[in-house]
């Protein structure tokens, strides 16, 4: 096997695990803050490829500023979402499966509101550097690849800064931390909810605009996208920004060597394998430490 | 009252065994063949996944082995359709071993972790099926199908698929009512208390895993000669998964009447909406259900009912 393929494929492998990682920390952070699986998370990523799809295709804006966009859209849609139909099921004896239940028929609602509106053809993005690529070497890496890896960098480091650095993100760490402290230190809960979730809603629009860079997608391919965050967001432990960041780049290098390796169709079940048993074994992700 | 609703469960099931007498088309007869189909799956589940609360989103995967052996063992030995029928029986056994194997290290993990792992195991049994052509590979597997008129054939899966209903249901009422059952809930509601309490926790959840793990197994085996044609694609759907989970907590996970009300209800309302409203339309109304259920009744259908009966 040749160095040059190997490295290739490594390299392509950790970019798919960055972009992959943008669209798990939004769902990491409502999984650990708020209680809420919130399986619609990967159709809003993919509204937001749909859309940076037709900004492209009618108005020639280019993703990344689609991206940006789509944020702020995003982030108010999902604060109506979380007032009309998050909060209501707080209540609920299992806020979990509640929560499962009721996004799972968003997410239903969604794929088949944009199929209605797209039709079910898969689609690609495709900007106007699509075509070119940069060669280091003997290496090769296509545009738009780098765009979207770009893309899923930024985006994740705004995440961190916002958590880290402002005092509603510090909120939000202490809501997850310890819910009950938090409010006796004047930290009102919901609406600390509702911006982990409509935050993590506009990342997801980021990072299914970065992965429509990489790969086509179609109104179903949220499917496939849910299975690799949830496999993200519990190696890396629920809430835990750089550990989805990490287990990104891990799941990454394992699907890079599986793909150099072996034939196609056995890279997925190796790294659903290799997940399974290590999920056997470290079941609260590599590491504990959160936020 | 116990003899009235015993009494009432018999002429239900009495209806229900005659009703491919009333010469129904074939239609009908597939339908009903999936709503029974959907009630064992739910109810199956419900063992481990309502009682014990351990979510399984696997399901589909021991459906689907339960398929492929009977697929297998009917193309290769040649098996006449009473032998057919028949050999759904160890292939869910075989169902059943592979819940031990994988139950024995994946149920010390609780909570969402236990779902994520069995979805990747749904994953790596669909892998391995489509990958290995001794399986079935990527072609699936092609079934003789009884030699005699079609409406008779489906008639008797149909009264096949009835009975195995019956005694799913009739597992899971002793179930409820058995030791099993008490400590499986005693497991949902606090393990580590179960267990100072000398439940002996590991024990009963694997034991539920396999039960619930068999009878999806038969259930796969007869859809398997139900289609004649079988494929990874349609039998490890993971969609099937999903909904298997969703028909039983929508109707309350945890009690032996849910899981059959969600898979009722959910199998008619999918099966009503793609005939009268056009198939995207269709399914938006079937998710907007789930969201008006969980927020109206966040506990499943059956206790929002029992809370509102008493009071």
């Amino acid at each position: 096997m040749d160095a040059v393929l190997i490295i290739q494929s490594l390299i392509s492998g950790i970019m798919m695990g960055m972009v992959y990682a943008l669209l798990g920390v939004g769902f990491s952070l409502t999984w650990g803050v708020m209680h809420v699986i919130h399986i619609s998370h990967a159709a809003f990523g993919l509204l937001g490829a749909y859309l940076a799809y037709s900004m492209l295709q009618y108005f020639g804006v280019d993703p990344v500023v689609s991206a940006a966009a789509s944020a702020p859209l995003l982030f108010l849609v999902a604060c109506g979402v979380y007032q009309l139909l998050i909060r209501p099921i707080t209540r609920a004896k299992e806020v979990i499966v509640a929560s499962m239940i009721l996004t799972f028929g968003l997410a239903i609602i969604l794929e088949n509101v944009m199929v209605l509106i797209w039709n079910a053809d898969p689609r690609v993005l495709t900007p106007t550097y699509a075509s070119g690529a940069l060669i280091v070497g003997p290496f090769y890496f296509q545009y738009p690849h780098l765009v979207g890896f770009g893309l899923s960098i930024v985006g994740i480091t705004t995440i961190y800064l916002f958590l880290k650095k402002t005092y509603t993100g510090m909120a939000v760490r202490a809501a997850w931390q310890q819910p009950e402290a938090a409010q006796l230190y004047g930290v009102n809960l919901y609406r600390i909810s509702m911006i982990t979730f409509a935050l993590a809603v506009s990342t997801a629009g980021a990072g299914g605009i970065s992965l429509a860079l990489l790969n086509s997608f179609e109104p179903h391919s949220h499917n496939l996208w849910l299975i690799y965050l949830f496999l993200v967001v519990i190696v890396g432990g629920v809430g835990n920004v750089i550990g989805t960041v990490l287990a990104g780049l891990i799941i990454g290098v394992i699907t890079g060597l599986s793909m150099a390796f072996l034939p196609y169709q056995w890279v997925n079940l190796v790294t659903f394998g290799l997940l399974m048993i290590f999920l056997i074994f470290r079941p609260h992700g590599l590491f504990r430490q959160g936020v | 009252m116990q003899k009235y609703r015993l009494a009432a469960i018999a002429i239900l099931i009495a209806m229900l065994a005659a009703f491919p007498c009333l010469e129904p088309e074939v239609y009908y007869l597939s339908f009903m063949f999936s709503v029974f189909m959907y009630v064992i799956l739910a109810s199956s589940w419900n063992f481990i996944g309502g009682y014990a609360g351990y979510l399984s989103f696997g399901h589909a995967a021991f459906f689907g082995i339960g398929a492929f052996a009977t697929a297998k063992a009917a193309s290769m030995f040649e098996l006449t359709p009473l032998l057919t029928i028949l050999a759904s029986i160890p292939a869910g056994a075989l169902a059943a071993l592979v819940a031990l194997f994988v139950g024995y290290p994946c149920l010390k993990i609780r909570g969402p972790y236990f779902s994520v792992v069995t979805i990747c195991f749904a994953f790596v049994v669909e892998l391995t099926v489509k990958n290995i052509e001794f399986l079935g590979g990527a072609e699936g597997i092609w079934l003789k199908f009884m030699d005699i008129p079609e409406k008779l054939s489906r008639s008797i899966l149909y009264e096949v698929m009835l009975l195995l209903m019956v005694v799913t249901l009739a597992v899971a009422w002793r179930l409820g009512r058995s030791r099993l059952g008490a400590g499986l809930r005693a497991i949902r509601s606090d393990e580590e208390v179960a267990e100072t309490m000398a439940i002996p926790t590991a024990k009963l959840k694997i034991q539920a895993f396999i039960l619930s793990a068999f009878f999806p197994g038969i259930a796969g085996g007869l859809f398997a000669y139900y289609l004649t044609y079988i494929h990874a694609d349609v039998v490890f759907n993971i969609n099937i998964s999903i909904l298997i989970v969703l028909m039983a907590m929508f109707g309350g996970g945890g009690t032996w009447l849910g899981p059959i009300i969600g898979a009722v209800i959910l199998t008619v309302v999918n099966e009503g909406l793609s005939i009268f409203a056009q198939a995207e339309i269709a399914r938006i109304i079937y998710g907007a259900l789930f969201i008006v259920v969980t927020i109206f009744m966040p506990n499943g259908i059956i206790d929002f009912f029992r809370k509102k009966g008493g009071g």
